[in-house]
């Protein structure tokens, strides 16, 4: 029987027949194949090739064929044939450990309940679990299968799959031949995750990846290459036995000679001139022959200096270049560049993508590569890193994609995002003092305060406005209670880069007697805060100016342990804050600075108000609180080889006065050493700044009363500290690094006495993990090389906890 | 002890697991009803009851606002059975799933769009269905959406405008409006994106240095007069003239300035020249500024 191509024609179905089946509906496997009878049919044509394909998609036969059984004038019959196998109900696994179990079953699990029994299905598996069990050094793995019927499917099968996975192999050997410039040792450096096992290698040591070994390979030529011996290659490897657990490699390498760069010239440069992108690239005649230095100088350098990023920063967005080497004589290589700059791009369409919960707006007004402006490669990563700054997205999923129209030198950029939790939650109960203690904080970093009377919008909570609220309330009763609540929009109204925020809180400590009890204590402290917030342009536009104005208001009852016991206190104050802000990511910072410089002050009651204060009662003295004070820090971050980065950090805060027959202000003091947590002491207002090494509050001025100091703190501190750290988790779920750390820090009462050099010095180590939901969690050891004296234990403390220092807000 | 509902979800009786579906589904207990039709419309497969089963597995699924997997069902009924009395109602489901997934404008519309096509996608298979004027319906208020989308992110660019003295944002207006009048020719907002415009250009031209102010105010002036020729009834009109005349003296007033540093130049030139007449030694040579 036979069917024109080219000239398809209609029949009418006349019926199908179906053999093979044994479980399934034959009617239903007809309908499915949508050949019915009475229906119409072009043949050849498309219905009977989606019949054979729908009814493979079902999953349940291993072979179907589908034939024209007749013709009869215009009316067709078919035939279809179909192998039913057991269906594939769910897997067994034995042999191998629980969480390998666990992995393989997981790269497994599409299958169960989806395929049938069949010699694909074993050939796949055991390709699966082998290649699982290889990753994981088990080079002699055997599978073997079994099957039996599972009760609860019709025509069902359990597959009971049994792995021998041998034993685990590890490198004992790398031999190399060949090698007369490098020695064997360099070689075996070079192959990253490739290790000959050793005694004192005590984790992972010596164990055998196939994959990684492949990788290793590749590797291993290019840092030959990247040498200058740019022949050279991997002539023979051959990986052995060596023994029932272990193999050997031997590798043969060929090295070739050592290459010189020779002339470089340039071609296709009309808008840089060839000096101008020689000193970018910055590679001389008679330089070791490096092709990953020129790539790196051509393409990639981190800090964006290299000649791409000239072109790239400039509108050039399609911009290339093409380093042939032109000649080889002797040991020198000649490379010609050829550029091909093409046309000067300029931003068209700037669109979002990604965002399920943020408005379009707070993203799109930090968007530096703005729609009319050149396109610049440079201000594209600034905006991803802002982007990430925002808190609500996953920066390491933030992709720009430029999309040039080459027709009208116009490119549209697409940045697409992934939203990630952003809000936090503080719970806690606690035990002290013979009192349950109980804390609830939330943080919400995307809050939309416009939709708060919409209902429409609680799915659970407004958001997608970039602004930030917080609650947290901590209480244990009728001894201490303690309420806040802060709020910040980064865009006022929305227009204007300036961020507000306002915060107040209060907080009541008793001795939980009636307030009518003669013994009855009390401090009662209320707070509000304002301040207003812009970013500069000039020096750069890393900078921003912070005022704010803070009211606090200090009630005491006969409260012991002040400079007096009942009376009212006023904090009036105004600050001024200049930070700059460089720093490639918030929580690991790799590259980049931070600076804060900040005047805090009060008016001059003092100067204006006629009080002597030598007569004057405590009530009047301290009515208004006055003080000047000054803070700095600074912290710098760089990477140094492979993923280490160093911190270097200095701290430096003076507390003033107006009027030397006022005092010195009894609040707003330093306190020196510990965790940096604060507490109950912001009862006092006073700052609490870690050192780790020490006890909290233990480094106090030389000679001073040790119970005094330490209770009220001291107007002079400074601190430096330099933090080598290494990242161990970066991933969306959590951020996990381990620090060294060495500090100097020390404290004066008047500064006459202040001497930056004169510091208490720690050093020790420690290990940060950041959860989106809790923040940064730390823990640290160090070890203080100086006594501070009249303080038990020396004010050492070896230990020392930060918990959750995000939230508080206090 | 079980409850009745973990005896059946546990046994291997189909069809009376079946009959508690449809029991639990008439019911409104959609939960519950879920948990069985998952299981079953596994068990089912290749058997004549899996179309009813498929086709209320969906249904229950869109009852528990899960529109995303409702919609995926909805598409794989109509492609497994195209010839059910179901398939019309599944492909309108799915696509007004798509529908309810679409956000508010603010965010990624991504959604909005794949409503769209499919909506209009089961215009084209049924166009004489009484669906297909709601599909139509449907889709006219999601290009509204996409329409208040395209016209808020160009206003933005205007209402952050010169922060720090910077006219870039005015121009970004400008474009962004251009593209979005490109985007959507018959968008509603026509009269109030073109009066941005001229705002725009003319807050462009204003921030911009004395010597390129006359080629922006003139555009400012271009859009304007456009404005006139598109909306000649417009009660827009007296704003777009008085920014027309504003970009008039805005452009008198730079070329006083230039004119004017022109002539302070040529003071300071001759003044030079003067003294170097009367040091002889005086070897001054000035350029003439760029223009």
């Amino acid at each position: 029987l036979d069917l024109d191509y080219f000239n398809p024609k209609e029949y009418i179905i006349g019926g199908t027949t179906l053999t093979g089946t044994h479980f399934i509906d034959k009617d239903v496997i007809i309908t499915l194949s949508k050949l019915i009878k009475g229906e119409r049919i072009i043949l050849p044509g498309e219905a009977t090739a989606n019949a054979i394909k729908t009814l493979w998609a079902q999953g349940l036969f291993d072979d179907v064929q589908l034939d024209i059984a007749k013709i009869v004038e215009d009316t067709v019959y078919f035939d279809i044939e179909v192998v039913e196998r057991p269906r594939l109900s769910s897997f067994e696994i034995s042999g191998v450990s629980k969480s390998q179990k666990t992995d393989i079953m997981e790269k497994l699990n599409e299958k169960s309940g989806k395929s049938i029994i069949n010699d694909n299905l074993y050939n796949s598996t055991t390709a699966t679990i082998k290649k699982f069990l290889l990753g994981k050094g088990y080079f002699f793995t055997t599978v073997e299968y079994k099957t039996k019927p599972d009760p609860s499917l019709e025509n069902g099968m359990i597959l009971e799959v049994h792995v021998d996975k041998g034993r685990k192999v590890k490198v004992h050997e790398i031999n190399f031949t060949g090698n007369k410039e490098f020695s064997s040792a360099k070689l075996r450096k070079f192959l990253k995750k490739t290790k000959q096992q050793a005694f004192y290698k005590v984790f992972g040591s010596g164990k055998f990846n196939k994959e990684k070994y492949d990788e290793d390979k590749v590797t291993l030529v290019a840092k030959m290459q990247d040498r200058g011996y740019r022949d050279a290659v991997i002539l023979k490897d051959s990986i052995y036995q060596y023994n029932d657990k272990s193999i050997g490699i031997d590798i043969d390498v060929y090295e070739g000679p050592k290459y010189y760069f020779g002339d470089i010239t340039w071609a296709g440069n009309a808008k840089y001139t060839t000096k101008m992108l020689e000193m970018a690239l910055g590679i001389e005649k008679g330089e070791v022959f490096s092709e990953e230095k020129l790539e790196k100088k051509l393409r990639g350098s981190a800090n964006g200096d290299d000649v791409s990023s000239i072109y790239l920063n400039d509108g050039y967005l399609t911009f290339n270049v093409d380093p042939v080497q032109t000649r080889i004589h002797g040991d020198t290589v000649d490379v010609e560049m050829r550029i091909y700059e093409g046309p000067q791009y300029t931003n068209n369409r700037i669109t979002l993508k990604g965002n399920t919960i943020t408005n379009d707006r707070v993203v799109l007004r930090e968007i530096r590569t703005k729609p009319g402006e050149k396109f610049s490669k440079e201000l594209l990563i600034r905006t991803v890193r802002e982007i990430g700054q925002l808190g609500n997205f996953d920066e390491s999923k933030t992709v720009p994609t430029p999309k040039p129209n080459p027709a009208d030198g116009t490119v549209d950029i697409e940045y697409a995002v992934e939203e990630k939790p952003s809000d936090q939650i503080e719970l806690s109960g606690g035990f002290g003092g013979g009192n349950i203690i109980g804390t609830l904080g939330l943080t919400f970093n995307n809050f939309s305060l416009k939709n708060i009377f919409n209902l429409d919008a609680y799915k659970p909570l407004p958001k997608g406005d970039g602004q930030k609220l917080s609650l947290r309330g901590q209480t244990n009763g009728k001894y201490y209670q303690s309420y806040s609540f802060s709020f910040s929009e980064p865009w006022l109204g929305g227009k204007k880069p300036i961020s507000f925020g306002v915060s107040a809180f209060t907080s009541l400590q008793s001795n939980g007697l009636k307030p009518g009890n003669s013994n009855f204590q009390k401090i009662r402290l209320n707070g509000v805060t304002v301040s207003l917030g812009r970013r500069l342009n000039f020096p750069d536009n890393y900078f921003q100016l912070t005022h704010a104005i803070n009211v606090q208001q200090y009630i005491l009852n006969n409260y012991p342990g002040y400079l007096f016991n009942t009376g009212t206190s006023y904090n009036l104050n105004l600050t001024q804050e200049l930070s700059r802000d460089s720093r490639n990511h918030q929580i690991f910072p790799t590259e980049g600075s931070y600076f804060k410089f900040t005047i805090q002050a009060t008016p001059p009651y003092s100067l204006i108000n006629g009080l002597n204060y030598a007569t004057a009662s405590d009530k009047q003295r301290y009515k208004f609180t006055e003080y000047h004070k000054w803070k700095f820090e600074s912290q710098w971050f760089q990477r140094l080889a492979g993923k280490f980065v160093v911190m270097a950090q200095a701290q430096f805060g003076f507390l003033g006065t107006y009027n030397s027959a006022v005092g010195q202000s009894a609040f707003e003091r330093f306190k020196l050493g510990g965790d940096g947590m604060q507490g109950f002491d912001f009862l006092q207002g006073s700052e609490v700044i870690k050192m780790r090494g020490y006890a909290n509050n233990a480094v106090i001025p030389q000679g001073s009363d040790a119970n005094i100091a330490q209770n009220s703190g001291s107007p002079i501190f400074t601190k430096y500290v330099m933090e080598l750290r290494y990242p161990v988790i970066a991933s969306q779920q959590a951020t996990a690094f381990i620090v060294a750390f060495a500090e100097g820090g020390n404290t004066w009462n008047k500064f006459a006495d202040f001497n930056p050099f004169n510091v208490r010095r720690t050093a020790g180590i420690g290990a940060r993990i950041f959860l989106p939901i809790f923040g940064m969690l730390g823990i640290d050891y160090g070890h203080a090389f100086d006594k501070i004296p009249n303080i038990a234990d020396g004010g050492k403390q070896n230990f020392t906890f930060s918990i959750a220092q995000q939230l508080g807000g206090f | 002890c079980k409850s009745q509902f973990e005896k059946i979800r546990l046994s291997n009786d189909v069809a009376k697991k079946y009959q508690e579906a449809m029991k639990l589904y008439n019911k409104k207990n959609y939960s519950k009803a879920l948990i069985l039709f998952e299981d079953l419309s596994q068990k089912y497969r290749g058997r004549a009851e899996a179309e009813e089963l498929n086709y209320y597995y969906a249904l229950t699924l869109y009852k528990l606002r899960d529109y995303t997997t409702a919609r995926y069902q909805f598409k794989s009924f109509a492609d497994s059975y195209p010839t059910s009395k179901y398939a019309e109602e599944c492909r309108y489901m799915s696509a007004y799933c798509y529908y309810l997934d679409s956000p508010r404008p603010s965010l990624d519309q991504e959604n909005t769009y794949k409503a769209i096509d499919a909506l209009q996608l089961f215009i084209n298979f049924y166009p004489k269905s009484e669906r297909a004027v709601e599909a139509a319906k449907y889709i006219g208020i999601l290009r509204t959406k996409l329409e208040d989308k395209a016209y808020a992110n160009a206003k933005m660019y205007y209402e952050i405008g010169g922060n720090g003295g910077e006219a870039s944002n005015y121009r970004a207006a400008v474009i962004a409006l251009k593209n979005a009048q490109i985007d959507y020719p018959d968008i509603k907002y026509a009269e109030e994106m073109d009066l941005l415009m001229i705002k725009s250009q003319y807050a462009f031209a204003k921030n911009s240095i004395e010597d390129r102010q006359e080629d922006r105010y003139n555009e400012a002036i271009t859009y304007a007069n456009e404005f006139v020729e598109a909306h000649p009834e417009s009660k827009l009109l007296k704003e777009v003239n008085g920014l027309k005349k504003d970009s008039e003296s805005g452009i008198e007033s730079a070329k006083r300035f230039i004119a004017e540093r022109l002539a302070n130049y040529e003071k300071y030139k001759s003044q030079l020249t003067k003294e170097a007449k009367r040091d002889s030694t005086a070897t001054n040579t000035i350029k003439t500024p760029n223009r």
